[in-house]
């Protein structure tokens, strides 16, 4: 795989490198990243955290086999510039991490395109940055994602689990998500089941569940566009296993 | 290729058991009883009229949908994982209530820790579901009267309802195609397959068919026959029954794969991240040598 391409499985004393790089966002994300890590003990002796803006006090960033990015770049922004390319250069695969980075998450409610305030910059998802098409593998869906996704995320990645990651692939070519999503990809196609797994999924309540049809309504004022309905739903993709019983 | 066989319709179970409670409905006191002897914290599911999903935290609080309806019950999720915490939770809902559960819990997506949440999951067969408009005018056009569903049952391989006025009436599986959410017209895993047990309604209320599928499920019930000795009486349940809830599932499955083979050929879309399930069966249904155990409908 890409980032073990010269390494061999066996190979006893194997780190994957892994950075925490860090445009515009609230943190949350790094924050779910290490609550993860209380979870993952088993698997810390086989990653290393080179870089983290939070947890490591070095300032240059170094070369890592896998950069998790959270938050929006700021277009106005030269030091978001600057760390842009240094992403692109110092990271094998880059994985866009909750919904700012992967879909433009709650950046995409900025109101216009003027330094200084942030709320009225201009902000792009890292998904959407064409200098980085070949780096970015995967976006991650959520605001932010659930510690017990990026816990298994990691692991897929680990174990090169390429069932496991091809949704998260494929989310990486869709730079636009919301709750419309779950109106026109799934009730309005005629697959809404009507389970609620939509409405749980929803950080900010903008799903609710309309009792008397039985389906998820969507109020766009609440939303923050970060992918979690859509990813949760049992009718978007659902490549995991059946449980098997014998 | 797919034969439309036990495996395919009913899935794997190690035992198949008619279950007799001293109550109405056996699986009620089954909840019941898990509740009061701590084996559950809690259990999620809707109300009796399926309309509004419910999270019970009491045993004298237990009650469960009686007909075919059970919308949003993942909604509350997040509820009780979250919120309150709970660690034990059963979850009653038809087979796509656990799709939805099965993939948060394999993915992490949707409710933090869902995996280590879930202590049992009990599936209905389900022949589809209606709203409480899809029920008015599918009894209206059986009977040619309004009526109000109480239950729902299968009795010899076919699907009644039990109205208000305590009369029964049999539902033909074209008919209810009709009415059925149209998400249901596509499914394949009506007995559902993703569960511990799953249950079937049968004509007695006091009786019930439990498959049991899962190691789990099996020793939740014999531990639960250990603390309770008497309470749900359990009979292993004989193969006539299960040939008719096969039977049942056949003539149904179908109409649902008619409608798949149509969807296909006019290239009806499918949602955005879709890996596109549909598609896959109808290679499988049009192929004589692909091996379908492999694959997840
Ligand atoms: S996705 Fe949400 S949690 Fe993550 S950085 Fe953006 S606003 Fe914060
Ligand atoms: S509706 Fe909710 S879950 Fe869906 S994209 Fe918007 S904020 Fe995220
Ligand atoms: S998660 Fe369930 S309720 Fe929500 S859109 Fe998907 S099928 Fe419908
Ligand atoms: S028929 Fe299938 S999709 Fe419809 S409610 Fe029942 S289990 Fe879910």
């Amino acid at each position: 795989m890409f980032y073990r391409d010269r390494l061999s499985f066996e190979e006893e004393d194997f780190k994957l490198k892994v950075g925490f790089l860090h445009f515009s966002s609230c943190s949350g994300c790094q924050v779910a990243f290490l609550d993860m890590f209380e979870e993952a003990v088993e698997i810390l002796d086989t990653v290393e955290l080179v870089y983290s803006n939070m947890l490591t006090k070095r300032r240059d960033i170094p070369r890592m086999d896998v950069a998790f990015v959270e938050g929006a770049l700021c277009v106005e922004d030269p030091h978001h510039i600057n760390l842009l390319r240094e992403v692109g250069k110092k990271a094998k695969v880059i994985v866009a991490i909750g919904g700012c980075a992967a879909f433009g998450g709650v950046r995409r409610l900025s109101c216009g395109n003027q330094l200084p305030q942030p709320q009225s910059q201009t902000f792009v998802p890292v998904t959407e940055v064409e200098f980085l098409r070949t780096k970015v593998k995967y976006a991650i869906p959520g605001c932010p994602p659930n510690p017990s996704l990026l816990y298994s995320f990691l692991l897929a990645l680990l174990e090169v689990n390429e069932d496991f990651l091809l949704p998260f692939e494929l989310m990486t070519s869709s730079t636009k998500a919301s709750g419309f999503d779950i109106i026109s990809e799934v009730v309005n196609k005629g697959f809404c089941v009507g389970c609620g797994t939509c409405s749980t999924a929803c950080p900010t309540r903008a799903i609710s569940f309309n009792r008397e049809c039985g389906k998820p309504s969507f109020n766009s004022n609440l939303c923050v566009h970060c992918g979690s309905c859509l990813a949760a739903c049992p009718q978007s993709f659902k490549p995991y296993p059946q449980p098997v019983y014998v | 290729m797919v034969g439309l066989n036990r495996r395919f319709l009913i899935g794997d179970f190690r035992g198949a058991f008619v279950v007799e409670g001293k109550g109405k409905n056996p699986i009620e006191s089954i909840f019941r009883l898990m509740i009061k002897h701590k084996f559950i914290d809690g259990l999620l599911t809707c109300s009796k009229t399926g309309d509004s999903p419910k999270l019970i935290l009491k045993s004298d609080e237990v009650e469960l949908p009686s007909r075919n309806t059970c919308f949003g019950v993942n909604s509350l999720l997040k509820r009780a994982i979250q919120k309150y915490r709970f660690s034990r939770l059963a979850v009653y809902a038809p087979a796509c209530t656990f799709d939805g559960l099965n993939k948060t819990q394999y993915f992490g997506i949707g409710c933090n820790w869902t995996k280590t949440a879930i202590s049992l999951k009990v599936g209905f067969l389900c022949p589809g579901l209606l709203t409480e408009n899809g029920f008015t005018a599918e009894v209206s056009d059986i009977t040619g009267k309004p009526g109000k569903v109480e239950r729902f049952y299968f009795d010899r391989g076919e699907l009644f309802y039990l109205l208000e006025d305590g009369s029964s009436v049999k539902v033909s599986p074209s008919i209810h195609h009709h009415y059925i959410n149209s998400a249901c017209r596509y499914c394949l895993n009506m007995a559902a397959k993703g569960t511990d047990i799953t249950c079937v309604s049968l004509k007695e209320e006091d009786k019930v068919l439990f498959i049991v599928r899962s190691e789990r499920g099996w020793s939740t019930l014999a531990h639960l026959q250990k603390v309770s000795p008497g309470e749900v009486l359990f009979r292993k349940a004989d193969g006539e029954l299960l040939t008719s809830v096969e039977n049942f599932l056949r003539e149904k499955i179908l109409l649902n794969i008619a409608d798949i083979v149509e969807r296909v050929e006019l290239g009806l879309p499918v949602p955005k991240w879709n890996d596109n399930k549909l598609r896959k069966f109808y290679r499988i249904w049009n192929s004589v040598d692909v091996n379908f155990e492999e694959e997840v409908f």
